[in-house]
């Protein structure tokens, strides 16, 4: 009777042979699904020596507006490729927050809400993945690229489990080191030296069987979350799977053209992943909370920043895919328009600036506006709600949808009171 | 219901009655019970049955020493005939060098996570965990350790400031000032949320309309570290303090605020004392509200996977604890005990709960806030390499970039759920130390159960399940096994066995505490 029990249970929950074999292949994904690459600027980035230029204010500091391609949209002088590129970005002027702790900002950007309690809330990245991963994928829905400096907190699903966590790439070593992969390969994808995949495959059946009972007595986040990782690295084993992340496929011109560092290349990634049907991409640059010496510091971050994403807007274009990629250019909050004495910019929530581009942008426009001195927001602030309702927008996904919490309450991808920036929408 | 009820009354009035002799473990466990019971009854669920020997002794070494017990103490726990050899174990346990240094990665992990998240501040995690490990290995009183951290000798005088870091390996707390950066903000979040429970730094640029802390409250619990200065800009720059400075301009703002208790009670100053004194005297007095709520919160969720109130450091009027009469009962008996952590982990360790299996044999057993099985928790980077070394037979090599270091990075726990992650999956399929401890030239634990003259092949199984799982398996198992050897025909014993133990090592039996 209760081995019968057992076995029903196994069968229910699928526990039993849960792991695919290293040679069942991969379904077509003809139809172009769209995607969202977001360049996370950890640390917070100036608006002011970047989007917001405030030449011939005290609190504008030594840097230089330039033109753009886009008429009447002036940004700082040390982007001056993404410059050419204006046409098919809006720069949003006119963020209000409230957060200015790294921690809590970074999870409201990131999710959306703030810490509540109990509730697991979902990184935007998951919830993306989560509605637009093709069904039978081996590629994970959710690439996270370089996320230094990201507490643990800010790349978790939360309730909507583990199969939407991301596949965080890009962490081992400090620095770039200068070999072909640019250290974005994901580590211990190939078998061992003396394992076929043959016997690869007899060890992954007997380790479904021979655990099946544990996971099925056993319910809950950690096992699932076992069974789900073992599954999702499995397919990610296959060769075609494994190409992805393969940079020495791609032109050495164009991989300089990105700057041979680890953001450059991981935006490279991101065009190769996207390109692939991975819905969202993540590339971070850390650096930005310069309360210390920030001129010098932002020029720096500037010099990587500047072509890499210029020339990811360029190369999704070539490759048909601008239309179909949104990429947004955001931090956790801005940086005080004051310069303190250490020649630095503190936090500041108050009034900083965005950037969206590419599908369903209508790019080429500067929106919201803040005053003078750039301390507050003067024309159209904007929430976080409302932000991630636009980038919804422009990916095709139904913000309002709900998703069953782990506290048994449904929770819309954005809160209802979110108001989608239209005049940014194509 | 009623009798319960009495129940409960009868055990309080006992203990009450028993305060004034030393604390008996056994006593704080029956209330423990007698509380988990109430609730479970309330709820119509039924608690699951005792652990087996092997599980509760795999899960009291890894929760207690962080990590797997050896096959030979799994043999002996086995065949001991003694019934109070569970509390007996857990004493034992604690006593161990190994019990302060698993402490001591928990609490660095827990008041210095920058130490894993910033790879510039790496280098002050061995001199941290190293002060820490001394506290643990001599019971320090917790309310001592505490103190001690927040009055941490740092020079009153700017012009002969002290060192943050001299030797790295040398026991050394300073690390929890360094990697803050100094700045009193930082200094006041960690210290109101590790040790009070409460997040105060939600606080920090404006009132909550939802919290029960003001912008002002922040910064007045910020003020008490304003003196504390570092000079120059990196990590490693010497500490001092301004002693007489007892006030700090908020970030966005432009009026100095005092220091204030967050019971907005006046500190009484000293002379020629670091406001950091009073600070943590009113942190650890036996009568503040948090304190001793907060620790044993933390300690509760590390045994049972789930603080009483959790998170464990988000204490609010809006995220109640699940049992608050235990709550309040834990609390006192752990400051009457002179904030004895051995003590209250003793109380612990001999509940029914923390005894009872984490297999599910109903369906009332789900809720974790209820406690009616075991929760089946993650492995940090630590309990997982020092289990797999364990389990393995390898020489575990120490030191900055050592197979541990790099295991530690890639093995960092992620979120709040035990979660493993694709690269770990990965990492335990293909990498080295998976490689090399499943091929018979390099696996001691392999080699032993190949080599070992005179053995059935069932008892080359049985090796390497103690060696892993520390059980033996059930006869489904054995048969399953010994099928999958002599399916691979002869002369391939060793990488038939290799590849049971590959299956035993990447099994989610291997990877959680349950």
């Amino acid at each position: 009777m209760r081995t019968q029990l057992t076995r029903r249970h196994a069968i229910q929950l699928g526990t039993a042979g849960w792991l695919s074999s290293l040679a069942a292949t991969a379904a077509d994904h003809p139809e172009r699904k769209r995607a969202c690459i977001v360049l996370w600027m950890s640390g917070g980035p100036t608006q002011t020596d970047t989007f917001d230029p405030k030449p011939g204010h005290a609190n504008g500091g030594p840097f230089k507006a330039i033109d753009t391609a886009a008429a009447g949209v002036r940004i700082a002088e040390h982007l001056p490729q993404v410059a050419t590129q204006m046409k098919h970005l809006a720069v949003l002027r006119s963020m209000a927050t409230k957060e200015g702790d790294h921690g809590r900002a970074t999870l409201h950007l990131r999710t959306g809400n703030l810490p509540q309690g109990a509730i697991d809330f979902p990184v935007f990245g998951s919830l993306v993945a989560k509605e637009k991963t093709p069904a039978g994928s081996d590629l994970p829905g959710f690439v996270s690229v370089a996320p230094r400096g990201l507490g643990t907190a800010a790349l978790s699903a939360g309730f909507l489990g583990p199969q939407h966590a991301p596949l965080v790439v890009g962490t081992a070593g400090d620095t770039y080191g200068d070999d072909s992969t640019g250290g974005l390969q994901v580590e211990n994808l190939g078998l061992p030296s003396r394992v076929s995949r043959h016997r690869m495959d007899e060890r992954l059946t007997l380790l479904s069987e021979s655990e099946a009972d544990f996971l099925t007595a056993r319910p809950g986040t950690a096992t699932a979350s076992h069974k789900t990782a073992y599954e999702r690295a499995v397919r990610l084993m296959k060769p075609a799977a494994a190409k992805a992340f393969d940079l020495s496929d791609e032109d050495d011109k164009l991989r300089d053209r990105y700057g041979r560092n680890r953001f450059g290349q991981g935006c490279l990634l991101a065009r190769r992943l996207v390109a692939r049907g991975v819905p969202f991409v993540e590339v971070g640059l850390g650096g930005w909370d310069t309360h210390d010496n920030n001129f010098k510091q932002v020029q720096g971050l500037c010099q990587t920043l500047d072509p890499a994403w210029a020339t990811l807007i360029a190369d999704l274009k070539d490759h048909g895919l601008l239309d179909t990629t949104t990429v947004v250019w955001m931090g956790e909050f801005g940086r005080t328009p004051g310069i303190n004495p250490r020649q630095g910019r503190d936090h500041y929530p108050n009034a900083w600036s965005v950037v969206l581009g590419g599908g369903g942008i209508r790019g080429g426009q500067a929106v919201g506006k803040t005053g003078a001195s750039g301390m507050e927001v003067e024309d159209r602030p904007v929430a976080v709600p409302d932000l991630l309702a636009t980038v919804c927008h422009a990916i095709g996904i139904d913000p309002t949808k709900q998703n069953l919490s782990n506290v048994n309450r449904p929770i819309r991808i954005v809160d209802q009171a979110a108001k989608p920036i239209r005049e940014v929408l194509s | 219901m009623r009798r319960l009820f009495a129940t409960v009354s009868t055990l309080l009035a006992t203990a009450l009655v028993g305060s004034a002799a030393p604390p008996d473990p056994q006593a704080l466990a029956d209330r423990i019970d007698a509380r988990l019971d109430a609730r479970l009854a309330a709820e119509k669920a039924k608690a699951a049955p005792p652990a087996d020997d092997a599980e509760f002794l795999r899960r009291a070494y890894l929760d207690v020493t962080g990590r797997i017990p050896s096959p030979h103490d799994v043999y002996d726990f086995l065949a001991d005939k003694d019934a109070n050899k569970r509390a007996k174990l857990i004493d034992a346990l604690l006593e161990t060098p190994r019990h302060a240094g698993h402490f001591a990665a928990i609490w660095r992990a827990t008041l210095v996570p920058e130490v894993a998240a910033v790879p510039e501040a790496r280098v002050f995690r061995s001199g941290f965990e190293a002060w820490l490990r001394q506290k643990f290995r001599a019971n320090t009183r917790y309310d001592v350790l505490v103190r001690e951290l927040l009055t941490a000798d740092i020079s009153p005088d700017a012009d002969a400031p002290t060192p943050a870091l001299r030797r790295p390996d040398d026991p050394n707390p300073l690390a929890f000032y360094a990697v803050k950066e100094a700045k009193a903000e930082n200094l006041a979040a960690t210290t109101s949320r590790v040790f009070l429970g409460v997040q105060i730094e939600c606080a920090q640029c404006h009132d909550h309309p939802f919290a029960k802390w003001t912008r002002d409250q922040f910064w007045n619990t910020a003020a008490f570290f304003a003196g504390v200065e570092r000079h120059g800009d990196t990590l490693f720059g010497q500490l001092s303090e301004t002693i007489a400075r007892r006030e700090i301009v908020p970030v966005v703002g432009k009026q100095a605020v005092a220091a204030l208790f967050l019971d907005d009670k006046v500190p009484a100053w000293g002379k020629a004392v670091s406001p950091r004194v009073p600070l943590a005297a009113w942190v650890t007095a036996k009568d503040n509200p948090f304190f001793a709520k907060a620790a044993v919160n933390r300690v509760w969720g590390q045994f049972f996977g789930r603080g009483l109130v959790d998170p464990v450091d988000d204490f609010r009027d809006d995220n109640p604890p699940s049992h608050p009469e235990l709550l309040d009962d834990l609390a006192k008996a752990f400051a009457d005990s002179g904030f004895d952590l051995q003590f209250l982990m003793k109380a612990i360790g001999r509940t029914k709960a923390y005894h009872r299996t984490s297999a599910r044999t109903d369906a009332t057993q789900d809720d974790p806030r209820l406690y009616a099985r075991m929760a089946v928790k993650g492995l940090t980077g630590e309990q997982l390499f020092d289990s797999f070394v364990r389990a393995t037979g390898f020489r575990e090599g120490v030191g900055r970039n050592s197979p541990r270091d790099q295991f530690l990075t890639r093995f960092a726990p992620t979120g709040k759920e035990p979660e493993t992650s694709i690269p770990q999956a990965l990492t335990l399929m293909n990498g080295k130390f998976i490689a090399d401890a499943t091929t018979l030239d390099s696996s001691p634990t392999l080699t032993a159960a190949c080599e070992t003259p005179g053995l059935e092949m069932a008892e080359r199984v049985e090796v390497l399940y103690a060696a892993a799982l520390s059980r033996l398996p059930t006869e489904k198992e054995r048969e399953r096994m010994l099928k999958y050897v002599s399916d691979g025909g002869t002369g391939k014993m060793a990488e038939r066995l290799g590849d049971v133990f590959w299956v035993l090592l990447n099994s989610a039996e291997f990877r959680l505490n349950h």
